[in-house]
């Protein structure tokens, strides 16, 4: 496959072991150009792990990963391609806004001077001063025209928006929106704030435990979840159409959160839409209980 | 990628560049006023047949001399202030991340980032050197104070503030490379150059060349002029040598007269001498070629080391 119509990301896995514990395991993903995709999943699922890995920081312990159709290393196309924001947006700390673009403009090939001044000029970002002496959220605003002036075809995002008030967290996430309808650029973007990635992301990578548990567009994902109430019955009783995330039993009541991969049959089932968080946290919670834990009992038991 | 590493660094370069202005002025002055008086003992004692002793003309520059020898510890400077952070702050603050992704290779940003430090450190260093060197002109000829393969005096002169200067520049940034915090880079610095410039001096300098012998008489035991005497044996008249001369080796009509010039004398009567290991003043460049040979591949096995650890290593 040519790299001109290969994925924007393609793992297969994927692990990374720091010692003996493995940060990342078993990772599959493939994400299409073009989107902009949630990474989530809870502290120490191995987001991180897997963004660095990507941005060729960091070598996997096992498995492969292929950016835009190569792998992640030191060649001046790949570097010239990602571009890559870390967790906490390190920065020159004595060097000014205006010193990063300098430099930026030299070390890259693509570099857009204007657009990264028009942006920083629109948000009124002072470009002399050194970059300690501004808010938090002109640094990561500054991280993210570096980033975006870099021009990549895959940008990669670490919790960008993690430590900002949710007025500057808009403010970022609306850039980040305009830039991504600008041209041709997939993004990821990870965060554990899902509210805000609901706003800006069409697509979804769940971590959770180290590996990968869901991976799809979001409106697929959505379409493809259901809640299901009923009346209570054995857990063993739940038909074939059915994945159940999750369920909850009462002393009269069966409330299940289910992956559909047909139409419900049964009729006794009420069924409703649900939210992506309530999916999200699903998942995460297989972790907690991993053998058959697809079952909490709440109330007595027959 | 030079733009970065200037913005990055130019304050410890004016910072630097004005404390070596400050120590050129001050070397300037007093070395003029030094090779004043040094042309006039020359040629006073040319005029007197007596050059003896120096001390009484020379010896007011004490100051200055203590300053001269307080220079050993620039290179130090360099290495703990330029050489450790160099790297250790940028993994302190996590910024080789923003480096390592910028669109230039990881070996190329540090090949350019080590480059500079490194080339100015051979810069300053030359300067040091070429300024305690011409301030050190007239004792150097005089052989005083102190002649010029004393601990203290090589070390200061010559090619070795640069090797040094280089060496632990290489180490500081090693250090900090293998540390990633910038205190840690430093003490381990400071802890490394001392010990090896100690052990280099004390156990390797002696032995560059096999040293030289002769038999000279009973308290000429200095040597040839401006060479350095690494061992004495006292040599009695059959030959026999004494590894500790006692007044009980001495010969009777010896032993009976008053300490003084005079015992000297009557030892040398009696044929005795005295058999010295040295290292010619010949061989004084030769030596500073050894040293800063083997400070040089030090300072290149430094950067090898940490070129291996940064482009192997996970951000």
């Amino acid at each position: 496959m040519n790299a001109q119509d290969a994925p924007a990301i393609r793992t297969a896995g994927l692990g990374k072991r720091y010692g003996s514990l493995w940060a990342l395991q078993d990772c599959s993903v493939s994400v299409p150009r073009g989107r902009v995709s949630a990474l989530v999943g809870p502290n120490g699922a191995g987001k991180t792990t897997l963004l660095k890995i990507l941005a060729g920081l960091s070598a996997p312990s096992a498995g492969e990963a292929a950016v835009l159709g190569r792998a992640p290393g030191q060649s001046a196309e790949f570097l010239n391609s990602v571009g890559y924001l870390a967790q906490h947006v390190p920065l020159y700390k004595r060097l000014s806004a205006g010193d990063h673009l300098d430099i930026g403009a030299r070390l890259n090939r693509h570099w857009d001077a204007g657009a990264a001044r028009a942006r920083l000029a629109a948000l009124k970002i002072p470009l002399g001063r050194p970059v300690a002496t501004l808010s938090g959220g002109q640094r990561a605003q500054v991280g993210l025209s570096l980033a975006l002036a870099k021009r990549p075809r895959l940008l990669l995002l670490d919790e960008p928006v993690a430590a900002l008030d949710p007025l500057a967290r808009r403010e970022f996430l609306t850039s980040l929106t305009g830039a991504v309808a600008d041209g041709d650029l997939s993004v990821i973007l990870s965060s554990h704030l899902l509210h805000d990635l609901e706003r800006v992301c069409d697509h979804l990578i769940l971590l959770a435990a180290s590996r990968t548990q869901l991976v799809g567009d979001i409106d697929d994902v959505l379409a493809t979840h259901r809640i299901l109430v009923g009346p209570r019955r054995r857990i063993g009783e739940v038909e074939p159409g059915l994945t159940v995330i999750k369920s909850t039993q009462t002393a009269r009541q069966t409330r299940l959160l289910a992956r559909l991969t047909g139409p419900v049959l049964d009729p006794s089932w009420e069924v409703t839409e649900v939210g992506l968080e309530d999916i999200v946290v699903a998942y995460m919670g297989l972790e907690a209980s991993p053998a058959d834990g697809q079952l909490t009992e709440i109330g007595a038991a027959q | 990628m030079n733009t970065l590493v200037w913005r990055l660094h130019r304050s410890q370069a004016y910072v630097t560049g004005a404390a070596l202005i400050v120590l050129a002025a001050v070397l300037l002055i007093t070395g003029i006023a030094v090779s004043g008086t040094y042309h006039d003992f020359v040629v006073g004692c040319a005029a007197a047949h007596d050059c003896g002793d120096p001390s009484p003309v020379l010896g007011r520059d004490g100051l200055i001399t203590d300053w001269l020898l307080a220079t050993m510890a620039i290179p130090l400077l360099f290495g703990m202030f330029w050489g450790a952070p160099l790297l250790a702050t940028e993994f302190e603050d996590g910024t080789h991340g923003l480096a390592w992704t910028q669109g230039v290779t990881r070996g190329r940003w540090l090949s350019r980032t080590v480059a500079w430090p490194l080339l100015a450190a051979l810069v300053w260093g030359g300067a040091l050197a070429a300024l305690v060197t011409w301030w050190r002109a007239p004792a150097n000829a005089l052989g005083f104070p102190g002649v010029r393969f004393d601990t203290g005096i090589f070390d200061i002169q010559g090619i070795m503030p640069v090797a040094y200067s280089v060496f632990a520049v290489a180490l500081g940034i090693a250090m900090g490379t293998a540390f990633r915090r910038v205190l840690p880079a430093m003490a381990t610095t400071l802890a490394v150059f001392t010990g090896v410039r100690f052990l280099i001096t004390e156990f390797a300098r002696p032995h560059y060349l096999t040293p030289a012998s002769a038999l000279v008489p009973i308290g000429g035991d200095n040597g040839p002029s401006g060479s350095w005497v690494l061992s004495n044996v006292t040599v009695g008249p059959g030959g026999q040598r004494y590894g500790n001369f006692t007044f009980q080796d001495e010969p009777a009509a010896c032993r009976s007269l008053p300490p003084g010039p005079k015992e000297p004398a009557c030892l040398a009567a009696h044929g005795f001498h005295v058999l010295i290991t040295y290292q010619p003043a010949g061989r004084f460049w030769a030596f500073q070629g050894i040293e800063a040979a083997i400070f040089l591949v030090l300072a290149a096995a430094l950067i090898a080391m940490t070129f291996r650890l940064v482009l192997a290593r996970d951000a």
